[in-house]
């Protein structure tokens, strides 16, 4: 080996990881994860901000071979969501490959609300959104519903989906779908920040703060641009525990900022 | 018969209603500054500047033109021609918001590239300004936004001392609006306190977002939460000092009380 060929070769060694990570990224077929739920998924109308759904941050965790489709919409219950074709527009579209992350009850579970679900309707809704995300070759995951700012007089977080997260639970296990338990893991975020500290997660706004709410707001369901963004990295960390496919699909990156 | 004259008499009311709203002319609001004020892609969230939420506020007439840039001092934004560009295309009633400093005082060896020692630094936003006004447009000047600084006994310091006290000393000789952010911004970061504060900052654990997969402790840049806190300061602050900017800004309808109904 002369002086001269020692750098080619070097360079290839080095090069040769690279290259076969990059045909392998090359190689990945583009997929599409849908987000199917409530308002505390959604995306917010610009008029609405600074209140925040947590599939808008969500977006940004993937790499250019995923394609995050946002289709839970503000009062939205499996009822309705089937009622108004949400769902049939993405069981139309569904490829071999694609992921549904489904997360309903906040508008399912009220019985005085227009889209109240009963409880044996909300279990088949979600049988059916499983069964035929399946029928495509795509994967749901599970999601219970995520929990609301609610302490008891203690200081406790309280829950308030009790009923509706263990159905998504007993379902996930019957039909072996992936569950994040998203309802537990929010109320275990908002224990260690406690009744006042919580607060940042959610869109409270004092009156005058913000041009959108002039009256301000204390909204104990829906999230800031803070909150959004802890909850929906809760939802990646259980993505990376439980489907490490989609897992390889999270975008790699080492940023400095000036 | 009765339906057209009912429709006439519709347009003719929504004509005359119009006549007594001047619709406001299209103006643009220029933002320069540093990496606290710029646009971020999305590859760099949940990093934000001020000047992305900022823009959301504002009615149609209104367009935020964001040249804010990572890194600048008032002397390298000038010298990079990023400055002439604008100057060139503003137009009668157009604004300026700028905001410099964080770079300009950067006394360390590694940012001679930026250093700008403060009677240079009165002279670039002096130029700013002149340059603005030769156009017939507005410029406002705003003092560095705080960076997290707490003394041992949870005070806020100030960490721009200089810089601010010379922004106010432009803005009293030329008659131009000061926004303070240094002292407000200090003033929210006060108020939560020590721990609280850093929910507004790039304050991240490793693994948390894959965009810092090592992690992020800054006190300097600021999240999507605190870049929307910050700009809400500069809003209010608008509005305060009653800029004609302020017709501009959204008055928005949502309900203060949660409708249990509702979502």
């Amino acid at each position: 080996m002369n002086r001269k060929t020692l750098p080619y070769s070097v360079t290839f060694i080095i090069l040769l990881p690279a290259l076969l990570l990059l045909s392998f990224r090359l190689l990945q077929q583009h997929i599409t994860v849908y987000l199917a739920g409530d308002s505390t998924m959604a995306n917010k109308a610009v008029r609405a901000f600074p209140e925040t759904g947590w599939g808008m941050p969500f977006n940004a965790f993937f790499d250019s071979t995923v394609t995050v489709k946002n289709i839970a919409r503000n009062g939205q219950s499996t009822k309705s969501f089937i009622a108004d074709g949400s769902w049939t527009s993405i069981a139309n579209n569904l490829s071999a490959g694609d992921y549904v992350l489904i997360q309903f009850g906040h508008n399912d579970e009220v019985p005085s609300k227009a889209n109240y679900t009963k409880p044996e309707n909300f279990t088949a809704n979600l049988a059916r959104f499983v069964n035929e995300t399946r029928a495509k070759n795509a994967n749901p995951i599970l999601i219970t519903p995520v929990a609301r700012r609610k302490f008891d007089s203690t200081g406790h977080i309280a829950g308030t989906h009790e009923a509706y997260s263990s159905l998504v639970r007993r379902l996930a296990d019957s039909l072996h779908v992936p569950l994040i338990d998203l309802d537990r893991e929010s109320q275990a975020l908002f224990q260690r920040f406690g009744p006042e500290d919580s607060k940042y997660f959610f869109n409270y706004l004092t009156p005058g703060e913000n041009p959108n709410y002039p009256d301000g707001k204390k909204d104990d369901t829906h999230f800031s641009e803070l909150g959004a963004r802890r909850i929906a990295e809760i939802v990646l960390a259980d993505i990376k525990a439980l489907k490490p496919e989609l897992a390889e699909r999270i975008v790699i990156s080492n940023l400095k900022i000036k | 018969m009765k339906k057209i004259l009912s429709r006439g008499l519709l347009t003719i009311g929504v004509l005359a209603g119009m006549a007594f709203i001047p619709p406001h002319k299209k103006i643009k609001v220029y933002m320069i500054g540093d990496s606290t004020m710029c646009n971020y892609p999305i590859r760099q969230w949940p990093v934000t500047g001020w000047g992305m939420p900022f823009a959301n506020y504002f009615d149609s007439t209104v367009i935020i033109d964001n040249r804010a840039r990572g890194g600048r001092s008032t002397r390298t934004f000038l010298s990079e021609d990023r400055w002439q560009p604008i100057a060139d295309s503003l137009d009668a009633g157009d604004y300026v918001f700028i905001q410099f400093g964080h770079n300009d005082e950067a006394k360390e060896p590694q940012y001679a590239d930026r250093y700008t020692p403060v009677p240079d630094y009165k002279t670039n936003l002096i130029k700013f300004i002149t340059d603005t006004r030769a156009k017939n447009a507005v410029p406002v000047l705003v003092t560095p936004v705080s960076r997290r600084n707490f003394d041992k006994d949870g005070n806020a310091k100030e960490t721009h001392t200089e810089y601010t006290k010379a922004v106010f000393e432009v803005g009293d000789q030329y008659h131009v609006a000061v926004i303070d952010l240094d002292k407000q911004s200090r003033q929210l970061y006060q108020q939560m306190g020590p721990v609280n504060a850093k929910l507004l900052f790039m304050e991240l654990d490793s693994a948390e977002h894959p965009n810092y997969p090592v992690g992020r402790h800054d006190g300097t840049h600021f999240n999507e939460y605190g870049a929307r806190k910050i700009a809400e300061i500069v809003l209010n602050d608008i509005k305060a000092q009653h800029l004609d900017l302020a017709d501009r800004i959204v008055k928005g309808k949502n309900e203060a009380v949660v409708n249990p109904q509702a979502k």
